[in-house]
């Protein structure tokens, strides 16, 4: 009976304990293949959905498909899964850095589900985030099944992430860039070969189950010397294009919280607007891989002005269906986005510059789908090795690199954090390893508590307590109710110092007079940066730690600065 | 001891008697109280290998203006002071996350579905993930408010049994409360149940606080449960000997725990871990 | 299936209360030993909070594998981790060596080695010192050079510290010389005038010598106390011999045990 326990804890079988490298490999593997086939699924439950409802497209009443859609995926949320609202990543990010990667059961499938609702309806959102908190989910749970800890654990989540998106994308090293970048947010040997080897197996399950195609067949392009200068310009537009997106996006956000409907309400409403949107520029409509394809191709023929408006009208439509309640990423919309954002500059170029024999507009499209996203992620490397995996073209690398490293740059300027880290840096929850944030929130009260202070009673006459005081090693005694043991008050030495010497008081006075009773004390789950607060504005030291009333013992700043050390050393080792 | 008790306070008729429950526990064993009145249904406890999502039903956020007072006045009846929880960290805007470093938590048989589920035989999946998780024991309240006067171990030998004796040891010295444990004997002989309490180092403690140890030998074991004290508070381990730990708890304790209406204390499987 | 083999491995065990054999089965034929301890004692050896210890295992930042109470390790590679770390790993049986160095010298022990000599002769500061010198037991010693010493001291300040009583020793304290502290008592066959604190001529001198401040410190506060008691200082006067002195010194520092430990 106990072997099949063992079973279930590898990480005790005596050849992992050497090295723990060879077990995280193999369990790579099943979570990418894993992760792999739930983004497989949710490709083609989309695309099913989208040629099941292209019938119904040219009827009047098709703008309330993604109304309906929408309402369905946020009721089946909250009711039937009872997940909470919010976006996918970031919940994962938050658990990664604040739980070790301990992620719900429930989260393998229900964003699944969701987003195929919204998505498939006409819904603009993306389906990787979904896809990505799945994978993680999925590998968060494989890692319970074998008992792993922490660290493993998140990198058996990191795999998780990276599988799903190397699988949806059929682009490994996007996955693995994304997941290492933007997920664990660390570049450590030790994570990198578990992540890359579930990448390749995600990858390996999408071609076996769709064939090894290129998401977007691409065509030689001549880049020139011009082309590379006005690279620089398309890499402004889509910094723009991206704080515009990640500005509107919220405050549809806090528009909405503020509506008074229920959730599904809200989010029809928003669909429906989309829905409406939908007649007129069908583009803004689903994931939109296709038109992507036919913007790549160079074969989109709509001029100049409706391709500005079609920049606009994703953004706002990508705001109205995530940020009224609908659920689905920001990646798909952000190519799109971007493709539009670069054709929009190639016909301003030919405009103004029409004897320049700039290059073909597919080539502006890729740069600047590879702009907005490393803007928005502010994660450039992820941009440029998707960029490259998905049209496999590698002659674009030079403008690419161009571009998505100034629109990082520039979108940092204005919005110092990323879109995916926004929420939790507000909230003060972003805690990645070896920050003081880190540190602080992973040592606790317990962990920093000095007991060797010698306890009075109040009832005691002072001479009593030079006995006391002649034993001890600290300055402070703190003072005990005698029947119920409770805290009174603190003694400091340097209050009662003119006292000790004169033998007259030592019969005349009890402990209960010289104490001080306004102290301010700790509380064993008290947050340790609002202890800091509290030292530093109190001016203290240190500071007594109660329980239920009672005294435990002190915290001390320099104590703190020992432990934070060992901490912080722990940290950031390999 | 300062020992802190987790107690989710439900505004309702049958919230008021969990609660006086706590209260009642709390002074006995001298542990201070800590108290979520919930703003929202759901709530996240992560524990070391497992994040458990408990989705409280509806009766848990009735009237929340009346909760504060309400609970308030069952403490100041019951003559202590207790602390309120509110949540620092959310895992969503509607998810927050609630530590786990209790020393007890309180919950009726089930905290996610009706009311009407807290008969016998039920102990609800979210209290069972809790109760497998957990480093701290559950104590699972009967519907109505009881005093219990003594305390009842159930010892089966397994390692959890023991470390319910332990826990049995440390709640009769903190209540001094007078303490029996109750032994069914299957196939083993009595000697073989001494011995283990040998090995474990627990004689003195065995001679110290139990006043008797009850040895069942003949008859039914449902049929024996019924010498336990109708007002004994039971401590008991989740599992035995068995093999299957996820979906049920041990058979001997499933038996318990459908027939008495005690109050149960249970000690889950890593219950002790880390501790002095 | 692997983790079905049986028992190729003994290792031993070393715990706070001797040591276990236990037998783990395993795949390969390995020849490392692993410990098994617990929690509490880990802590112990790593000088840290059990909470922090526990902590650490969970998030897998320190190189031990826990299977419910016990840590297990393998030694060399938690030692290097924690000089890597800046921590210190040691086991337990070595700690207790570490404690026991540091104790400090009773009264009667150090009065014990140091003797008891009567009538020691002289007229003045300078020749009862001399002569007491020559008295001390202990062969190492230069006794011109603790002569010496003693004078030095003497120059600062009487040594007398009233009732009749003189605790001469050197400024700094003799670790070389000595292993252990002591204290040599010395009746002079007549009083002396030690330009005393009280001006009262001095019939009996104790001499000071420790290993450490720390020790000098310790007897001289004993001795004072020992001297603050006029009935003491009156049996002094009897010039009693070896045996009744240090009973009775026995005695006064049982009070002070006691007085201590209340």
């Amino acid at each position: 009976m106990r072997i099949l326990r063992r079973w279930r804890h590898p990480a005790s079988w005596s050849i992992f304990r050497l090295d723990d490298r060879l077990l995280l490999i193999l369990i790579a593997v099943i979570v990418g293949t894993c992760s792999g086939l739930a983004a497989v699924a949710l490709n083609r439950s989309l695309i099913a959905m989208f040629e099941w409802l292209h019938h119904f497209r040219h009827y009047w009443w098709s703008f309330i498909m993604p109304a309906i859609g929408a309402a369905l995926s946020a009721l089946f949320l909250d009711k039937m899964v009872k997940e909470g609202a919010g976006h996918a990543v970031p919940e994962v990010i938050y658990s990664v850095s604040r739980y070790g990667g301990l992620m719900r059961f429930r989260s393998s499938f229900s964003r699944l589900i969701s987003s195929c609702l919204t998505i498939g309806s006409g819904g603009s959102a993306g389906p990787e985030a979904p896809v990505v908190m799945s994978g993680a989910a999925i590998g968060s749970n494989i890692a319970k099944l074998f008992s792993l800890n922490d660290r493993q654990r998140v990198t058996i989540v990191g795999c998780g992430a990276a599988g799903a998106i190397s699988s949806i994308f059929n682009a490994p090293i996007a996955g693995m860039v994304f997941s290492i970048e933007v997920i664990l947010g660390e570049w450590k040997a030790v994570n990198i070969v578990p992540i890359a080897i579930a990448s390749v197996a995600g990858t390996e399950i999408s071609r076996i189950l769709q064939g090894n195609q290129i998401a977007f067949s691409h065509r030689l392009f001549h880049i020139g010397h011009l082309d590379i200068v006005a690279c620089i310009g398309l890499a402004i537009i889509s910094a723009v294009a991206s704080v515009l997106l990640t500005r509107l996006l919220r405050s549809m956000h806090g528009v909405s919280k503020k509506a008074p409907f229920p959730i599904w309400v809200r989010a029809a409403a928003g669909g429906c607007a989309v829905g409406i949107i939908g007649i007129f520029l069908p583009i803004v409509l689903g994931e939109g891989y296709h038109p992507l394809r036919t913007m790549i191709e160079g074969a989109y023929t709509q001029g100049l002005g409706i391709v500005t408006l079609a920049v606009f009208a994703k953004i706002l439509a990508t705001s109205l269906t995530l940020g009224w309640g609908g659920s689905g990423g920001i990646f798909a919309p952000c190519l799109v986005i971007g493709s539009l954002a670069g054709l929009t500059y190639h016909r301003g170029l030919l405009l103004l510059w029409p004897s320049v024999p700039w290059v073909n507009e597919g080539c502006f499209a890729l740069l600047g789908m590879a702009g907005l996203i490393s803007g928005m992620l502010h994660a450039p490397l992820t941009g440029i090795f998707l960029i490259i995996e998905i049209t496999g073209g590698y002659e674009v690398i030079l403008p690419l690199i161009i571009v998505s490293v100034i629109s990082t740059t520039l979108c940092h300027y204005i919005e110092p954090v990323s879109f995916y880290l926004k929420e939790l840096v507000e909230k003060g929850q972003l805690l990645r390893p070896g920050t003081d944030a880190r540190v602080l929130s992973d040592l606790s009260v317990q962990e920093l508590l000095e007991k060797d202070c010698i306890i009075v009673k109040q009832n005691m006459l002072l001479r009593d307590f030079i006995n006391i005081i002649k034993k001890s090693h600290r300055n402070y005694f703190p003072v005990e109710d005698e029947k119920t043991g409770r805290f009174l008050g603190m003694i400091h030495l340097d209050d009662i110092r003119s006292y000790l010497f004169n033998p007259l008081m030592y019969d005349a006075v009890v402990l209960g007079q010289i104490m001080d009773t306004d102290v301010k004390v700790v509380y064993l789950d008290d947050d340790l940066s609002e202890v800091l607060r509290k030292m530093d504005v109190n001016r203290l030291f240190s500071m007594p730690v109660i329980a239920n009333r009672k005294f435990l013992g002190m915290i001390s700043k320099a104590t703190l600065l020992d432990k934070y050390r060992n901490e912080l050393m722990v940290q950031t080792d390999l | 001891m300062n020992a802190q008790l987790f107690h989710i306070f439900r505004n309702t008729p049958l919230g008021r008697e969990t609660l006086l429950q706590s209260i009642y526990f709390c002074k006995k064993v001298g542990a201070s109280l800590i108290i979520y009145i919930p703003e929202f249904t759901k709530f996240l406890m992560y524990f070391e290998n497992d994040v458990v999502q408990i989705d409280l039903d509806n009766s848990y956020l009735t009237s929340p203006e009346t909760a504060l007072k309400h609970a308030k006045e069952l403490l100041d009846q019951g003559k202590i002071k207790a602390r309120f929880l509110e949540p620092k960290n959310f895992t969503a805007s509607t998810l927050p996350d609630i530590s786990t470093n209790f020393d007890f938590m309180c919950c009726p048989r089930s905290i996610s579905d009706l009311s009407s589920k807290i008969g016998l035989g039920y102990i609800g999946p979210r209290v069972r993930r809790i109760v497998n998780s957990a480093r701290f024991p559950v104590l699972i309240t009967s519907p109505v408010f009881k005093k219990w006067r003594s305390i009842a171990v159930f010892f089966g030998g397994s390692a959890n049994a023991v470390n319910a004796l332990k826990l049995g040891f440390r709640i009769s010295r903190a209540s001094e409360m007078p303490l029996s444990v109750y032994t069914h004997m299957e196939n083993a002989s009595r000697e073989s149940y001494e011995e283990i309490i040998k090995n474990e180092n627990l004689e003195e403690e065995m001679d110290h606080y139990v006043t008797e140890w009850h040895m069942f030998e003949r008859g039914k074991f449902e049929e024996n449960i019924y010498d336990v004290p109708h007002d004994a508070l039971v401590v008991l381990g989740a599992y035995g000997h068995g093999l299957i730990r996820n979906i049920f708890f041990g058979s001997k304790m499933e038996k318990i725990q459908s027939i008495i209406t005690n109050n149960l204390l249970i000690a889950g499987p890593n219950y002790g871990l880390g501790q002095k | 299936m692997p983790f079905l083999a049986e028992n190729h491995i003994v290792f031993i065990c070393k715990g706070m209360h001797g040591c276990t054999s236990h037998i783990l089965p395993s795949a390969f034929s390995l020849q490392s030993i692993y410990m098994k301890l617990n929690l509490n004692d880990m802590a112990r050896c790593l000088d840290l909070p059990v909470s922090t210890v526990d902590r650490w295992i969970r998030q897998g930042r320190i190189p031990i594998h826990r299977s419910g109470n016990d840590c297990i390790f393998k030694e060399s590679i938690l030692e290097k981790w924690a000089f890597n770390h800046g921590l210190r790993f040691s086991l337990p049986n070595e700690e207790r060596k570490k404690e026991q160095k540091f104790g400090l010298t009773n009264l009667l022990p150090a009065m014990q080695l140091g003797g008891v000599f009567h009538d020691i002769k002289g007229d003045d500061v300078e020749s009862v010192l001399k002569s007491a010198v020559d008295k001390v037991p202990v062969p190492a010693i230069n006794k011109q050079g603790l002569y010496e010493r003693l004078l030095e001291r003497e120059a600062l300040t009487s040594t007398g510290i009233g009732k009749g009583v003189a605790i001469p020793h050197p400024r700094t304290p003799l670790p070389e010389e000595t292993d252990n502290s002591l204290i040599t008592t010395c009746f002079l066959e007549k009083p002396i005038d030690f330009e005393a604190v009280d001006d009262r001529a001095v019939f009996v001198m104790f001499i000071l010598l420790s290993t450490s401040i720390k020790n000098h410190l310790h007897l001289l506060s004993r001795l004072a106390f020992c001297v603050r008691d006029d009935s003491f200082v009156e049996f002094l006067r009897t010039y009693p011999d070896t045996s009744s002195l240090l009973s009775k010194i026995a005695d006064s520092e049982n009070l002070l045990d006691k007085a201590d430990h209340n």
